[in-house]
């Protein structure tokens, strides 16, 4: 139990930082957008990788199988519905990015949000 | 019959669900009955719901297996008393709102998005019933994200510039929360193998992986603390609140930002419990502290204000603060005032947001400034304005006063004396930005050309939802006492 042995969950924190970055640093909004996927994916390999079990299979009941060899099926659903509420979430943000490259005729936040300031004073 | 009302809950849920499914058929073949529609499906939610009224167990909860498959390994529904009161004040609200729409509406968006308007907001107020009733946290999360991105998709259904640069700032900070509570629940179903809140309950004391449970308690507060815009999370709170079409701020301000913050209270108390006081500990403690600062903050910003509806938004914040004090004072008062609070301030809140919404719809006016003597073509409006204020600034016999009452009350019990002070300083922070929009309204005079003196009033079906919930903050002030000794039973019941 050290981390050579756990090194799943380190590339899964050190992708989630990565993802954050971008949405955090990034001043183009598809990439801020693709930040968020990334840590979206992040923590569906932290969660698939809970599930894993060495030598395990697939978790169909067949007769004569052994169910404690079976990987464990819960995370696999969870990513599941997991996927499809990231899939929407990035559904809506490229729609949006699309609204506001239309409006804005620019996809830089500084630029954006420079405007914003403007219309304001 | 007998025992039918099991079924209630999960009903209420799914009812407003399936008929955001059917709107769009409708909406094909008759374009004019869909408002009326998603009014009937959130009355008859709202209405299964007073079946309900005393099936409760006093302390307890009723327990619904979702499909037949027992917990913990189905989908529980827990109603305990205050999830169960937080339904029907979603339905409430809701049901006001949604009748408000119909005319608010045909001004602000266009005909081809009316449908989509409505289809997001049944979704919108089902998944939030869902929310505070659910007793699994991967439930939780499901609801959530349903809860999140149509309040996203709704900020934005005007299609104007400002609201959608506001949606996606709003996506920008909600999205990456969202997947931080999935990564929470990731964390607690890897040391606990469980999702049910009653299982995980049972098992969050006695496993030996204390650093994962401290790092998933902070990661879910601090991702709900982004959803309920606790202070130095509230960047997109103001711009989305006062942008978006009335109707959907009086939904986002007054609820969806509320049942946030009571889902810290459910992590709180119904997965980490008291045992795991060692756990939770110091992540409360920052809680505090933030929900202190964002009563300052908001009441302050309030003040400052230009903008009608901004000024509203910032109380909102400021409002958030007092339901994280409430929560972190751990007793059943603290409990019982935030709970309470998340109730008189949706009303209150959304009252203000659909007067706002008046002013609006019949004279495009957002500036406070042009408020001045608003009072001699639209007295009901502005008298409605009052009364909600009056519960906002938490005077009696309003609501406000009595949920104000119980969250000073648990924060004195709990030893927090300052927390309290910083409390009344929040009330009068709000009486100072209420009292000089009420102020203007009735005793400045108008500005020439702003208002005349002949009597235009909104529409009724706009008057009636803002009286209705003005009245149902003083409703809430008088007869309080119906609610909170089951109230505090239920907040008891959780430590």
């Amino acid at each position: 139990m050290n981390l050579w042995h756990n090194f799943h969950y380190a590339v899964a924190m050190v992708l989630f930082c990565v993802g954050l970055y971008a949405v955090i640093m990034r001043r183009n909004i598809i990439k801020k957008i693709i930040g968020i996927n990334i840590m979206e994916t992040s923590v569906f390999l932290f969660l698939i990788s809970i599930g894993y079990r060495k030598g395990g299979v697939a978790p169909v009941h067949v007769e004569g199988l052994d169910p404690s060899r079976m990987v464990n099926p819960l995370p696999q659903s969870l990513i599941l519905t997991g996927i499809v509420v990231a899939v929407s979430i990035t559904a809506l943000a490229l729609s949006l990015a699309i609204l506001l490259y239309r409006q804005f005729g620019t996809l830089d936040v500084n630029r954006l949000f420079r405007e914003e300031e403007e219309e304001a004073g | 019959m007998s025992g039918a009302y099991r079924h209630f809950p999960i009903l209420m849920v799914t009812i407003p669900f399936f008929g955001a499914a059917l709107l769009p058929f409708l909406a094909y073949l008759r374009r004019k009955a869909v408002p009326w529609a998603s009014a009937f499906f959130l009355a008859i939610s709202g209405g299964l719901g007073t079946f309900l009224v005393g099936k409760i167990p006093p302390g307890g909860h009723l327990s619904y297996p979702l499909g037949g498959w027992e917990p913990p390994y189905g989908i529980e529904l827990r109603v305990d008393f205050s999830g169960y009161f937080l339904m029907m004040a979603v339905a409430g609200i809701s049901l006001a709102a949604v009748i408000y729409s119909r005319r608010y509406i045909e001004k602000e968006v266009e005909g081809g998005r009316i449908t989509a308007y409505y289809v997001l907001f049944l979704l919108m107020s089902a998944s939030m019933m869902g929310f505070v009733i659910t007793g699994d946290v991967f439930n939780l999360f499901v609801m959530m994200e349903i809860l999140s991105i149509s309040s996203y998709a709704l900020v934005a259904v005007t299609g104007n510039r400002n609201a959608v640069r506001a949606a996606f700032k709003y996506l920008l900070m909600g999205a990456p929360s969202s997947i931080m509570v999935l990564l929470g629940v990731g964390l607690l179903y890897s040391v606990t193998g469980t999702l049910n809140m009653a299982d995980l309950a049972a098992r969050v004391g006695d496993t030996g992986y204390r650093e994962v449970l401290i790092a998933s308690y902070a990661i879910l507060v601090l991702a709900f603390m982004v959803k309920a815009a606790v202070f130095p999370l509230h960047l997109w709170l103001p711009d989305a609140h006062s942008i978006a079409p009335s109707p959907i701020s009086a939904m986002l301000s007054g609820l969806v930002v509320a049942v946030s913050a009571f889902a810290v209270a459910r992590i709180t108390f119904s997965v980490f419990t008291v045992h795991a006081w060692g756990l939770v500990g110091t992540t409360l403690e920052a809680l505090a502290v933030a929900g202190a600062a964002a009563v300052l903050f908001g009441g302050i910003m309030a003040i400052y204000q230009k903008d009608f509806k901004m000024m509203i938004a910032y109380s909102t914040i400021s409002h958030m603060g007092y339901v994280v004090l409430g929560i972190t004072a751990l007793n059943p008062e603290g409990i019982t005032g935030a709970v309470y609070h998340i109730l008189d301030h949706g009303i209150a809140k959304a009252c203000l947001f659909m007067c706002a919404g008046n002013f609006i719809y019949r004279k495009g006016f957002r500036k406070i400034e042009q408020l001045k003597g608003a009072w001699r073509e639209m007295p009901w409006t502005c008298f409605a304005f009052s009364l909600a204020a009056w519960s906002i600034i938490g005077l009696p016999p309003s609501a406000g006063f009595i949920s104000k009452w119980y969250l000073v009350y648990g924060s004195v019990r709990a030893g927090k004396v300052p927390y309290a002070v910083v409390l009344l300083v929040g009330s009068i922070l709000a009486a100072v930005y209420c009292f000089r929009v009420v102020y203007y309204m009735f005793f400045q005079p108008a500005k020439e050309g702003d208002w005349g003196e002949r009597l235009s009033e909104a529409p009724a079906s706009m008057s009636v939802p803002t009286w209705a919930l003005s009245l149902a903050t003083l409703f809430f002030g008088v007869f309080s006492y119906l609610f909170l000794d089951s109230l505090l039973k239920a907040a008891a019941q959780l430590l």
